[in-house]
């Protein structure tokens, strides 16, 4: 009974109902009651089933949908076993989620990068699961839900949570608290009182309609969203402007240092060559011992650019990384526990992922993988220490074009707005 | 065009004669990743069709022969890999009946070769096709005129891929005939998806010859 509660469950009309289980039909006037998308495959007899959500589990029109509505079934004694404290700054912007908590609304937190959104959620999703509020904090990439999820449990160490994406093992289980990929948001229906959406503007997620579907299903009719990004698409920024979504603006991280500013070097073709700037940059890293990330546009120049700089140091311990790396959550683990020096790496890690006190070189940042966005993720990832608040983030372009420049200019202008509230250097 | 499996986009070059029509290629359905992931069987068992060094009768069909069975002879076009497995997960268990296109090209050429008089598809349980929707096996040869003459016993549930070899060695005769049909002097082309034991098959095929079929063989997309 208790796994249907705000579930959205495909089970094969052949098979039993379990009693006082609500069902309902899959397909609505040929528009699949999961995904909301009409893309469809055949099957004899007439019958077809839904492309667009197959990696969930089949649709078709053999099926129906069991669900139960979503009854709050919690005691609501969760404790808060952070310790810390929130800025100025995080705590204004803090004081503004719990409104929105109260008044129901949407709301997006446009926050640069490693301003501390994490901690800033922490007193709103209390404050919700106290009033034994249903929370999901979802995310289009997996690796940001993976490194929220230990710093979540250390918060909130009584609380029943589960973690939910493609490839895990363990079961699903009926929680207040559900972290989740947003795509495994199709599977719930009406069951949310509290959505957060972290890095919102993020592959998949933006511009896809069927994960904007996912959401706005998986939410109550009465219930708040969050949505967290340091680079808003220009769709959000758009419905901030039309005032359909309030804002909370940070442009100061919280250990009150500006961003570090992308700086772009001009080399020759670097595939064929290594630049000598860039060697010599490494060697400088080499001496000083500084552990750096190394972006290239393409999976295939990892291996050549990698080979090359372990020629060059073969004394430097390094890595290469990259999106369907059977070692990816391995080779990312190491660098995080610092047992190697440097991670040639493609634009998998541009968000979502904290190694204290590096800097970052990027290779050919005027391709056209690397967009602005990317470019200010990207040198997010420098200077999110305390102890090193500032770093080195370098671009090495063929040409300079104008997104390399908007990505500066972007930096720039929070810096600027930084400095207003007191940010330094 | 993307690749049925990947959904990568692969960029065909089209030569000069392609480009004005003058030769036409039949589109491909996969991108050269996937297409070489799966291996081709170049030389099999005479039996089983598993892929050797040489033709020879491979053990387990040696077996078959000691329990006084007719073999096969029989043809698979793709080794098992690990391709394979996960395209098998993807087309029957995940149920993307699209994928049937992929090899239908290949595997009904193979059969038109093989020329019998009837073919006939192994059937899936009547469970399975109130909840998949569709027999794998009728997918892949999609265009071919075949005859179900088989159909599972009604106390047959579940799927064999569950088991080990020694529970799929036991298991009892899962068919039976539609109706009685005389095959009197007819070469029979049994035709499945995966053959993995061969029981399935040999049941299938004992069956046949009781109806007096002259010649069983079989085929299956994979060995």
């Amino acid at each position: 009974m208790k796994s249907y509660f705000g579930r959205q469950v495909v089970h094969a009309k052949v098979n039993k109902v379990p009693e006082n289980i609500v069902s309902s039909a899959a397909f609505i006037g040929n528009i699949c009651q999961r995904c909301g998308q009409n893309v469809h495959g055949k099957l004899p007899k007439n019958h077809f089933y839904c492309r667009a959500c197959l990696a969930l589990g089949r649709v078709s029109t053999l099926d129906v949908l069991l669900s139960l509505p979503e009854p709050n079934n919690f005691d609501g004694n969760d404790i808060l076993s952070w310790i810390g404290q929130l800025t100025q700054q995080q705590k204004v912007v803090s004081d503004e989620l719990l409104e929105t908590l109260s008044r129901q609304r949407e709301h997006l937190v446009w926050a640069v990068t490693g301003a501390g959104k994490t901690e800033m959620l922490f007193p709103v999703i209390h404050q919700a699961l106290t009033q034994k509020y249903r929370i999901a904090i979802v995310s289009p990439r997996v690796d940001v839900i993976l490194e929220l999820a230990p710093r979540l449990q250390q918060a909130f160490s009584e609380t029943d949570k589960v973690v939910l994406h493609g490839e895990q093992t363990e079961a699903y289980r009926y929680t207040p608290l559900v972290l989740a990929t947003t795509h495994q948001m199709l599977r719930f229906k009406s069951a949310f009182d509290l959505l957060i959406v972290d890095e919102v503007d993020s592959f998949p997620y933006a511009g896809d309609q069927m994960l904007a579907h996912a959401v706005k299903n998986a939410r109550k009719i009465n219930s708040a969203v969050i949505y967290l990004s340091a680079t808003p698409t220009k769709a959000l920024q758009q419905q901030v402007k039309r005032q359909l979504l309030t804002t909370s603006y940070l442009p100061l991280r919280f250990h009150q240092h500006l961003l570090p500013v992308l700086k772009t070097t001009i080399v020759g073709p670097w595939r064929k060559k290594l630049p000598v700037i860039f060697l010599r940059q490494i060697k400088q890293f080499s001496q000083t011992k500084r552990r750096f990330l190394i972006f290239v546009p393409q999976v295939s120049d990892l291996v050549g650019v990698y080979q090359n700089i372990k020629k060059n140091f073969p004394d430097m311990l390094g890595d290469h990384v990259f999106a369907g790396d059977p070692k990816r959550q391995e080779k990312v683990q190491n660098m995080r526990d610092q047992t190697i020096q440097y991670l040639v790496t493609t634009t998998i890690l541009e968000r979502g992922v904290t190694f204290p006190g590096i800097d970052v070189l990027i290779l050919g940042a005027d391709e056209k993988i690397f967009s602005e966005n990317a470019l200010v993720q990207i040198s997010g990832r420098v200077g999110r220490n305390k102890d090193r608040p500032t770093g080195l983030v370098k671009a090495y372009v063929q040409h300079t074009n104008f997104k390399v420049i908007a990505a500066q200019r972007q930096i720039r202008q929070m810096n600027k707005r930084g400095q207003q509230l007191g940010g330094r250097v | 065009m993307s690749c049925h499996l990947c959904q990568n986009n692969s960029h065909n070059k089209l030569s000069l004669l392609e480009t004005f029509n003058v030769i036409k290629k039949a589109k491909k359905k996969l991108c050269l990743t996937c297409e070489l992931a799966f291996r081709v069987i170049i030389v099999g068992c005479l039996g089983c069709g598993r892929q050797q060094t040489n033709s020879q009768l491979c053990h387990d069909c040696y077996r078959w022969q000691q329990k006084g069975k007719k073999l096969l002879n029989h043809t698979a076009l793709y080794q098992y890999n690990d391709a394979m497995r996960q395209f098998m997960k993807q087309y029957k268990f995940n149920g993307d009946y699209d994928l049937r296109v992929i090899f239908n090209r290949v595997f009904s050429q193979k059969i038109n070769i093989l020329n019998a008089d009837i073919v006939v598809p192994i059937p899936v349980s009547e469970h399975t096709m109130l909840t998949r929707g569709f027999n794998q096996t009728t997918g892949l040869i999609e265009g071919i005129p075949y005859e179900q003459l088989l159909k599972v016993s009604a106390n047959e549930k579940s799927h064999q891929s569950q088991f080990n070899r020694q529970i799929r060695m036991t298991r009892k005769q899962p068919f039976t005939m539609i109706e009685q049909v005389s095959l009197k002097g007819k070469e029979v082309l049994l035709v499945d998806d995966v053959y993995t034991t061969g029981n399935t098959l040999y049941h299938a095929a004992d069956l046949l010859y009781e109806c007096g079929a002259k010649n069983v063989k079989s085929i299956s997309l994979s060995r």
